[in-house]
């Protein structure tokens, strides 16, 4: 998150904490509701499934008052360098958290209508990818609220990982429609399942790149195999060490 | 003998300072090298060890709090402030490469050649519109009439200010808005056809219409000539400029590129600054 030296205007500062508070809500709510989603799946809960769908619109309603507190600010306080970065972050990661909720409602949607037919033993074919997926978004939004590049630039990474388990759950699952066609339907139903959480790692993917230039002003989106591994491949002696950096001399000094 | 030759400003090579010199003009990119630069207005150390170089036919514009430096800097690069008592320098400052404070260089050359704009627009009250802007040139000894009608009007063209004024060419320059007054300033200083413009706050005094129409100028104006401008509006710096220094208690904290300067600042003091954090 931003740098919480304190501006001359308190009403800045404040402004600033509005947006990322609410930025940090919507990713707890977004996080909540994967989780929610897989839960309802695996656990054969319609009660959660039904939480996890109306729950969204909380989430809906904190993205547009994410993008309204960033045009406020920009409008007010035309904001550089790290805060301008971080409130155009804030208002990219806003949509990504969103979209990955409404991944969160088509899985409880599918796992609803799952759960009233009879239990399909191939649903926890899904669990590794589950895993993967909660574990990107937990990173990555540990990476933006601790200004971690190196965990951010981690992350994009991964989402190849993902992309490889939709494929080899898609191979499994059609060989399983082969041997059980009565049960082609559910089958579909966790190949769309899969496909929702490999989309879901495609918007993770999003955000690591925009917490990245949040963090360190680089832009690493569409750079195939150049992608940077860590923070001294992407900065080399631009590398800004944090804590070094929060030490330098300020202007009260 | 009257310079009758010179009329379209077209961008000319920097000729040598000195009179008496007949070398060729050295092929630098940098209208300015600033080495060690400090100044003191008696006691007071204004400008402390700044070394920067300002390339040519860029805008560089100059930020920093009230009293870091950043006009006395500015007027070091045409030896204004030597016109104020118990001011002293040292350091150098070389001006497409040949030193701005040798011994044999006349500060109104200089000045003819590193034309200045202040924050406060001052045209002569008692003079026209069109006498405004050939001031310099008539000082200069130039009358030839058509000459001055010429570099007037093309001058006053520049300053994106003609079509305002072409028909109350007689009136007053005071007669003008804050605003037409700054570009009458602006068109002032070009006349002489200088190859660097400085600009001192030109647009603090005005509204914001007539401030987008002095940064348009300004901008229009980079392609013939090095603008140094100092400003303390951090957006118009960013809008304007290629390049920034940001001055703070008299030193050069940082110097930049001005999209890198107020997006990745190298040094927390710029980023505090630009910001607006002060502990």
């Amino acid at each position: 998150m931003a740098d919480t030296t304190r501006h001359i205007l308190g009403s800045y500062d404040a402004a600033l904490s509005a947006l990322q508070n609410d930025l940090l809500m919507m990713a707890s709510l977004c996080e909540r509701n994967v989780r929610n989603s897989l839960g309802c799946l695996f656990n054969r809960d319609e009660d959660l499934c039904n939480v996890t769908i109306a729950d969204d619109e909380e989430i809906d309603q904190l993205e547009k008052q994410v993008d309204k507190n960033g045009i406020d600010l920009l409008r007010r306080f035309q904001p550089v360098a790290t805060d301008l970065r971080h409130v155009v972050a804030a208002m990219k990661l806003s949509g990504n958290l969103e979209r990955i909720a409404d991944q969160a409602v088509n899985i409880a949607r599918k796992a609803r209508k799952l759960n009233r037919a009879p239990l399909i033993p191939e649903v926890h074919f899904l669990d590794p990818m589950y895993r993967e997926v909660t574990a990107m978004l937990s990173d990555v939004l540990r990476a933006y609220t601790e200004n971690d590049i190196d965990l951010a630039i981690s992350v994009p990474a991964r989402d190849k990982t993902l992309d490889a388990m939709n494929h080899e759950i898609t191979e499994k699952l059609t060989v399983q429609m082969t041997k059980f066609p009565e049960r082609i339907t559910e089958y579909l139903d966790l190949i769309f399942i899969a496909r929702h959480l490999e989309r879901s790692g495609d918007l993770v993917k999003n955000i690591a790149e925009d917490v990245v230039f949040a963090i360190a002003a680089e832009d690493i989106r569409h750079m195939g195999a150049q992608r940077p591994g860590s923070a001294a491949d992407l900065l080399g002696d631009k590398n800004p060490d944090a804590e070094a950096w929060k030490a330098g001399e300020t202007l009260a000094s | 003998m009257e310079r009758t030759q010179e009329i379209t400003p077209q961008p000319k090579p920097a000729a040598p300072l000195a009179a008496t010199e007949q070398s060729q003009p050295p092929a630098s990119r940098n209208a300015f090298e600033v080495a060690n630069l400090d100044v003191w207005y008696g006691q007071k150390h204004a400008v402390q060890d700044v070394t920067l170089n300002i390339p040519e036919r860029t805008i560089t514009a100059i930020i920093g709090p009230s009293g870091c430096g950043k006009s006395t800097f500015l007027r070091c690069l045409n030896r204004m402030h030597e016109l104020v008592p118990r001011s002293r320098m040292t350091g150098s400052i070389r001006f497409f490469g040949e030193d701005l404070y040798a011994a044999q260089i006349d500060p109104a050359v200089v000045r003819r050649r590193i034309g200045m704009v202040f924050q406060k627009s001052n045209p002569f009250p008692t003079m026209s519109i069109a006498e405004n802007v050939t001031v310099g040139l008539r000082l200069n000894g130039i009358r030839n009439r058509a000459f001055l009608r010429d570099r007037m009007e093309q001058s006053l063209r520049m300053a994106a200010l003609w079509d305002e004024v072409k028909d109350d060419l007689g009136k007053p320059g005071v007669s003008l808005s804050g605003g037409q007054q700054q570009r009458l300033c602006i068109a002032r200083a070009i006349a002489t056809q200088p190859e660097v413009l400085l600009m001192d706050e030109p647009a603090s005094a005005l509204d914001p219409i007539a401030t987008m129409k002095v940064e348009e100028l300004i901008h229009q104006l980079s392609r013939d000539y090095t603008i140094v401008i100092v400003t303390h509006n951090m957006q118009q710096a960013s809008r304007v400029s290629d390049k920034t220094a940001f001055f703070y208690l008299g030193k050069l904290v940082e110097f930049n590129d001005t999209d890198q300067l107020f997006t990745r600042p190298r040094e927390k003091q710029t980023e505090d600054y630009i910001s607006g954090r002060f502990g």
